[in-house]
């Protein structure tokens, strides 16, 4: 996950490389630390260096692992003749390396070659059977052919060997989430908020996969992951602010014809707090819509 | 989304609206992603729906209902006052080749008809989504799209696209 004084980092790199500004070898770097997507851009830049012989044995030894990059860039922009082109030089440098065999089963699999793509990751994994990045190309490959329960069932699998990895829990989540299997989607992010407590994200994930789910008591327990979130925010998630009114008005419609013991204790104070903060939000940041918002938040109110 | 009617339905979409809703999907190259379609039934011709703007919505989570909620609500209160309300759903697929209406689709498009019985569901042909970006690509006009995604994120960003099309 990136964060957010990394994101800005990022957006001003990229903004400095598309004007001319330079600064091209640090924001590719950056882009490899960070692991975000940027194939269009690391394309077209990591050609401009891969294609000057001067600019190119600059680098040294980061030479190569341009190529390895920009590969695996133009294989996600199917620029497959560039990515051939590069896999042959680094072909030529590094015979039989496992790591360059890696790239040319990613290459098999842009090719939409599935079965020759198994294959080779099955020959790679023999050699290496804990290899997180191969186990994750096989859930991929059941993403890429329409296969959602196969490529849940290799998450699962994985998940049993490397169950701290964040992000296959994540990624485990959101394909429940595609599938509108809420509940084994909240399973996902109950296992994240333990395993990292502060982290905002997982408590407003969960939030608006219970208020799915929806019932009476999924939707006090969404309230409070909203109101956990806000508070892991120092009140600054818009979107955990609008959940706690939502699930307000939704837990007033339940309620209606129940007992007074029933009764939503917690609600309108909490409610009128979020709908405040709101209020104070688009006031100062998108004033044109506070009208908007305002009469949003009174229907919610009905 | 059946007509009830011995009517037959016809509808017309913006200019506006259509590519509206494919710059956002080409924002989102590998994403999923959802929008709705506003408009009003003809006063002229009972069996016209005139789609007249749309609103890209989201390209994560689209199952989730918190953020769908909030944003129909914000869009009908928008739209209400110049007589237009949500007339159809917009989706795009995020494989190349997945033509299926999927769930989300079909229970957002329900509910849509709920409130607007002659509501459509537009899916996108992600392939011929291929051929046409060439020309939308190359003014890089995708990368000003803004969807109610973007907004919830930062309300300082306008789901209504204002500057878009100048």
């Amino acid at each position: 996950m990136v964060t957010k004084t990394e994101e800005t980092e990022l957006n001003q790199l990229e903004n400095q490389v598309e004007n001319g500004g330079g600064g091209v070898w640090e924001y590719l770097c950056l882009v490899r630390k960070l692991k975000v997507r940027r194939s269009e851009l690391v394309l077209k830049h990591g050609l401009s260096i891969l294609n000057d012989p001067g600019k190119r044995s600059a680098l040294g030894p980061d030479e190569w692992t341009l190529y390895e990059q920009v590969a695996i860039a133009a294989m996600d922009c199917q620029s497959l003749a560039v990515a051939q082109n590069c896999i042959k030089v680094l072909q030529k440098k590094f015979p039989e390396s496992k790591r360059v065999g890696k790239i040319e089963a990613l290459l098999l699999e842009a090719k939409g070659m599935w079965e020759e793509a198994e294959k080779a990751y099955s020959i790679l994994l023999e050699d290496n059977p804990l290899d997180q990045v191969i186990h994750k190309r096989k859930v991929a490959m059941a993403k890429a052919q329409g296969k959602p329960s196969l490529a849940i069932e290799h998450l699962n699998k994985y998940l049993e060997v490397f169950m701290a990895d964040h992000d296959a829990w994540r990624e485990l989540a959101e394909i429940y989430v595609s599938l509108q299997m809420y509940k084994q989607a909240a399973f996902c992010y109950e296992e994240l908020i333990l395993s990292q407590p502060t982290l905002p994200l997982y408590h407003l994930a969960y939030a608006e996969v219970l208020y799915t789910i929806g019932g009476h008591e999924n939707l006090i327990a969404a309230r409070k992951y909203y109101a956990s979130t806000i508070d892991l925010t120092g009140g600054k998630s818009t979107r955990a602010l609008l959940g706690i009114c939502l699930c307000g008005s939704a837990i007033a419609q339940l309620s209606k014809g129940r007992n007074k013991e029933d009764k939503d204790m917690a609600a309108p104070e909490l409610q009128s707090l979020a709908a405040t903060a709101l209020e104070k939000e688009y006031k100062q940041k998108a004033p044109a819509k506070l009208n908007l918002l305002s009469s949003a938040l009174r229907s919610l109110k009905l | 989304m059946g007509t009830g009617t011995n009517v037959e339905l016809k509808y017309e979409i913006s200019q506006n609206a259509y590519i509206k809703l494919v710059l956002h999907s080409l924002r989102h190259k590998t994403a999923a992603v959802n929008g709705v379609l506003v408009g009003r039934l003809s006063p002229k011709d009972e069996g016209l729906v005139e789609i007249s703007d749309s609103v890209p919505l989201f390209h994560s989570n689209l199952p989730l209902l918190p953020p769908l909620e909030i944003s129909l609500v914000m869009i009908e209160e928008h739209y209400v006052a110049q007589g237009l309300s949500v007339v159809g759903y917009f989706h795009a697929n995020e494989r190349f080749d997945d033509v299926e209406v999927c769930g989300v689709a079909k229970n957002i498009g329900d509910h849509i008809s709920r409130y607007f019985p002659q509501a459509p569901i537009l899916l996108l042909n992600n392939k011929k989504l291929e051929a046409l970006s060439k020309d939308y690509i190359s003014s890089e006009k995708w990368k000003d799209v803004i969807d109610f995604d973007d907004h919830l994120d930062d309300v300082t960003k306008d789901w209504l696209n204002p500057g878009l099309f100048n």
